[in-house]
C-alpha cells in the first residue's frame, strides 16, 4: 500500500480516445490502485474547466500527486504541470499517460485491447508517479554575448541587430573578407539595388558599434557548456600556417552560413562547351561590362537560358535536389533585363519548366516580356539538347510546349545555365555543433510555421540560405527572426532547464570513468567528494538521455525523473493482471 | 524549325507589333467567328520565335482574318490582336507581295 494521495484524470479528447477505449471501464479498473483518491473521466480535460476541477482536487483533497491519461505529453506536458504549479503541487509529481497517440489511435480496430492496454499504461504511470519526489527545475544565468558565424548579408545583419538589442557579439567569417555572396553583386533584384553597396553599408554599421568583434579568416573548432552559457574555440588563420585559437563565452550561437551556387557536371547541358555558362558567372558578365556585354571580343546577341539546372532534379537520380531554389527565376529574368538594358539588339530566349516569379517578383517576369524574351517550356522528361555548332555559336534544340510541342532550334552566342542553391560543405560545423540536416542537406529548424530559427540544439539558431533557399530578403527577415528568438533567452537573464538528470551516488561510485565513455554530450568529469574521487555530472551538460546509467558496474548512477525503482514499479503496474 | 532571332526585328520594326503579354489561354481561338485555329496565338508564337516559314506558309489564313476583333474584346492580356495582324500584313505585302 502507498500513503501517497494521487489524482488520476482519463480523457475521451472528444472521442478521439472514447471511440476506441472504454474510459469508464478505465477509471473502475485503476480507482482502486494503491496511492489513488480520486480518478475522474473527462470529455477534454485540457479545457479550463477541467483544470479548473484538477487545481481544486488538489487543494481540497491534499493531492501530492498527478496523473492525467491523455494525449502525447509534445501536446500537454507543460499545460498540466502549470495547473499542478497553480495549485500548489510540484509540476514533477505529474505524469502524462499518452493514451490517444500510444493507444487509441493505433488500435482502432481493437476495442477491448486498447482498453486493456490504456489500463496497463495507467498503471504504470500511477506506479512511476508514487515515486516521484518534488523536483525544481535548474536555473543557469545566460552570458549577454552572442557567436555570429558567417558574415553575409544574413548574418551582418544578425550582428547589428544583437548589438543594438545590447548584446556583445563575436562574429566569424570563414573566408577573409564578409559580404557572401551579396557582396559580390552590382544590381539585384527586385529594387535595382547594388549588393556591394548594401554590404559596404552593413559594414559601416558593424564597424560603428564596439560592442561587436569580427574575426575574418575564422572558424569555430569547440564548442562545450548548454543554452545560455557556452563556451567556445574560434580558429583565426593568419599568415602562412599561423593560427590563432580564441576561446569565448556566449549565451547563444546564431549561424548564418550561407549556400552554394550548383556546379554542374561536364557535359551537363553542355556545361564545358566554350560560352555555355552559369547564372552567377553570367550576372559577373554583366555586372563587370560597361557598355554592351561581350565574350573573346563579340557582343553578346542572342541568348538561351535554361532554367531549373541542379534543382527539381528527378527523384530517380544518385542523391538529387528535389527543392526548388526560388530565387533563381527572379535572379535570370532580372539578369535578361539588364541585358535588355545593356544591350537593346539582344534577343533572349528563356527555357523553363515553371516560372516562380512569386508574389511581387511577377512584375519583373512581365517586363522581361514587354522587352522582348521570348519564353519556352519544356517537359522535365524532355530536356533541351546543347551542342556545339559552326561560327562559334552553340545550338539549342528544344520541344517547345507553348509552341505545341514543335521543336525548335536556337543559335545562340551564350547559353546560361540557371543553376540553383546547394548547402555550403559545412562538415566541421555539423560536427561541431551537432547540427541537424535535412534530407536536403540544408540545415534543420524545429517546426518550419511555428518555430522556423530555432533548432533541435537549444540555444543554436539558424537564418539565411543555410537553412534553404532563400534571396537577401528572405535571409535578413530570418536574420531578425533568429535575433529575436536569440535575444529572449538572452535579455531575460536566466533560462530553466529540466532536472530530469543523471545524478551519482558519491558512496558508490568509485571512478571507473565507465559512464564518461558513453556519455554523447561529455557531460561527465571527475570530482571530489570527501577526498574520494568520482563521477560529476555537469548539470548544464546533461540531456538526461539515461545512456550512463546501465553501464555503471556500482549501479551509482540513477535518473531524476526516472529512477530504477520508478523504471520497475511501472514495469510491475503494466504487468499486473487483474482488470 | 530554326529560329531567326531577326524576323521579329523584322516584323516588329513599326513597334506596332506586341504580343508579348500573350499568355496562351485560347480564348481567341475560342470566339473566332471564322473558326480560323492558327490565328492568332500559334501565329504571334511563331512570330515571336522568328519562325518565318511558318508564318509564310499560312499567308492565305492570315488574309482570311476579318479583323472583326472578336477575340481582341474578349483577349483577358489585352493583346491589340488586329493591330498585329495588320502590321504582319503590312510586313507580308511588302516581303512577299512587294507591293
Ligand atoms: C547569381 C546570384 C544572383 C542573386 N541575385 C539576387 C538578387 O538580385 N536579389 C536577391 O535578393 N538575392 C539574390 N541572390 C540570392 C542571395 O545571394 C542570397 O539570398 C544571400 O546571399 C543569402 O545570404 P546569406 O548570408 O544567408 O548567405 P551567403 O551570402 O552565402 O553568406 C554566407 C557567409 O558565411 C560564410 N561562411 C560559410 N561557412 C562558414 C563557417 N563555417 N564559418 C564562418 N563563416 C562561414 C561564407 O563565407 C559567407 O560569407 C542571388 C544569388 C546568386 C547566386
Ligand atoms: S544521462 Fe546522458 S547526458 Fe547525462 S550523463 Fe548520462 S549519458 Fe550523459
Ligand atoms: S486571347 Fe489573348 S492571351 Fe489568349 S491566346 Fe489569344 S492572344 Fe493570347
Amino acid at each position: 500500500m502507498s500513503d501517497r494521495r494521487i489524482g488520476v484524470y482519463i480523457c475521451h479528447c472528444g472521442g478521439n480516445i472514447s471511440d476506441y477505449v472504454d474510459v469508464e471501464r478505465v477509471r473502475e479498473a485503476v480507482q482502486n490502485e494503491p496511492g489513488v483518491v480520486v480518478a475522474r473521466t473527462a470529455m477534454f480535460t485540457c479545457s479550463d474547466a477541467t483544470q479548473q476541477e484538477i487545481v481544486q482536487d488538489i487543494k481540497e483533497r491534499n493531492l501530492d500527486g498527478l496523473v492525467v491519461a491523455s494525449c502525447s505529453p509534445k501536446l500537454h506536458l507543460f499545460t498540466f504541470r502549470n495547473a499542478a504549479r497553480r495549485a500548489g503541487l510540484n509540476p514533477y509529481q505529474y505524469t502524462q499517460v499518452n493514451i490517444r497517440e500510444q493507444c487509441s489511435w493505433t488500435h482502432t480496430d481493437d476495442r477491448d485491447g486498447a482498453t486493456e492496454k490504456a489500463i496497463r499504461l495507467i498503471r504504470a504511470g500511477i506506479a512511476r508517479t508514487i515515486l516521484t519526489e518534488p523536483l525544481e527545475p535548474i536555473i543557469i544565468d545566460t552570458v549577454p554575448k552572442v557567436l555570429v558565424a558567417g558574415g553575409g548579408i544574413a548574418g551582418l545583419r544578425a550582428a547589428i541587430g544583437m548589438a543594438d538589442i545590447g548584446i556583445s557579439v563575436f562574429l566569424i567569417e570563414k573566408s577573409p573578407a564578409v559580404g557572401g555572396w551579396i557582396g559580390r553583386l552590382e544590381k539585384m533584384y527586385p529594387h535595382g539595388r547594388n549588393g556591394r553597396q548594401l554590404i559596404d553599408k552593413l559594414v559601416d554599421e558593424v564597424k560603428k558599434r564596439e560592442n561587436i568583434t569580427l574575426f575574418t579568416n575564422a572558424e569555430l573548432v569547440e564548442k562545450s557548456g548548454n543554452i545560455g552559457d557556452f563556451n567556445v574555440k574560434i580558429r583565426v588563420s593568419g599568415q602562412g600556417d599561423k593560427k590563432d585559437d580564441i576561446t569565448a563565452n556566449v549565451g547563444s550561437i546564431i549561424i548564418a552560413t550561407g549556400f552554394d551556387s550548383y556546379q554542374p557536371g561536364a557535359g551537363e547541358y553542355g556545361y564545358g562547351i566554350d560560352g555555355v555558362i552559369t547564372l552567377p558567372e553570367f550576372k559577373e558578365l554583366l555586372d563587370s561590362s560597361d557598355g554592351i556585354p561581350a565574350r573573346n571580343g563579340k557582343a553578346i546577341k542572342d541568348v538561351v537560358y535554361i532554367y531549373c539546372v541542379g534543382s527539381r532534379q528527378q527523384p530517380d537520380r544518385e542523391n538529387p535536389n528535389l527543392y526548388c531554389s526560388r530565387y533563381c527565376c527572379n535572379a535570370a529574368v532580372h539578369a535578361s533585363l539588364l541585358l535588355a538594358e545593356k544591350n537593346p539588339k539582344s534577343h533572349q530566349y528563356h527555357l523553363f519548366r515553371d516560372v516562380r516569379t512569386y508574389g511581387r517578383y511577377e512584375l519583373l517576369y512581365s517586363q522581361s516580356r514587354e522587352a522582348g524574351s521570348t519564353y519556352l517550356r519544356f517537359g522535365e522528361d524532355d530536356p533541351p539538347a546543347v551542342e556545339r555548332c559552326s561560327g562559334g555559336k552553340i545550338k539549342v534544340t528544344v520541344k517547345d510546349l507553348l509552341t505545341f510541342g514543335e521543336e525548335v532550334e536556337i543559335k545562340a552566342d551564350i547559353v546560361v545555365l540557371v543553376t540553383g542553391m546547394v548547402p555550403r560543405k559545412n562538415g566541421e560545423l555539423v560536427d561541431v555543433l551537432k547540427l541537424p540536416v535535412g534530407r536536403d542537406r540544408f540545415f534543420n529548424e524545429i517546426h518550419p510555421k511555428l518555430r522556423p530559427v530555432e533548432t533541435v540544439v537549444d540555444g543554436v539558431f539558424i537564418c539565411g540560405a543555410c537553412q534553404g533557399p532563400k534571396n537577401s530578403a528572405e535571409s535578413v527577415a530570418s536574420a531578425l527572426a533568429a535575433v529575436t528568438q536569440s535575444a529572449s533567452i538572452l535579455k531575460k537573464g536566466y533560462v530553466e532547464l529540466d532536472p530530469l538528470m543523471a545524478s551519482v551516488n558519491p558512496q558508490l561510485c568509485d571512478w571507473c570513468d565507465e559512464c564518461v565513455k558513453v556519455c554523447p554530450y561529455s557531460a561527465i568529469e571527475k570530482g571530489e567528494e570527501q577526498g574520494k574521487e568520482v563521477a560529476r555530472i555537469n548539470k548544464t551538460g546533461c540531456k538526461g538521455c539515461g545512456g550512463c546509467v546501465p553501464v555503471c558496474p556500482r549501479e551509482a548512477i540513477d535518473l531524476k525523473g526516472y529512477t530504477d525503482a520508478q523504471i520497475k514499479s511501472m514495469i510491475d503496474g503494466f504487468l499486473k493482471e487483474t482488470f | 524549325m530554326l529560329v531567326n532571332p531577326d524576323f521579329v526585328d523584322e516584323v516588329k520594326r513599326s513597334e506596332e507589333f506586341n504580343a508579348s503579354a500573350c499568355m496562351n489561354c485560347g480564348v481567341c481561338t475560342a470566339v473566332c467567328p471564322m473558326g480560323i485555329e492558327l490565328l492568332p496565338r500559334k501565329l504571334f508564337r511563331y512570330v515571336l520565335l522568328g519562325i518565318k516559314d511558318r508564318v509564310l506558309e499560312n499567308v492565305e489564313t492570315i488574309y482570311s482574318c476579318l479583323l472583326c476583333r472578336m477575340c481582341e474584346a474578349n483577349c483577358p492580356a489585352k493583346v491589340r490582336i488586329a493591330e498585329n495582324v495588320r502590321t504582319l500584313r503590312y510586313y507580308i505585302n511588302k516581303k512577299v507581295f512587294k507591293l
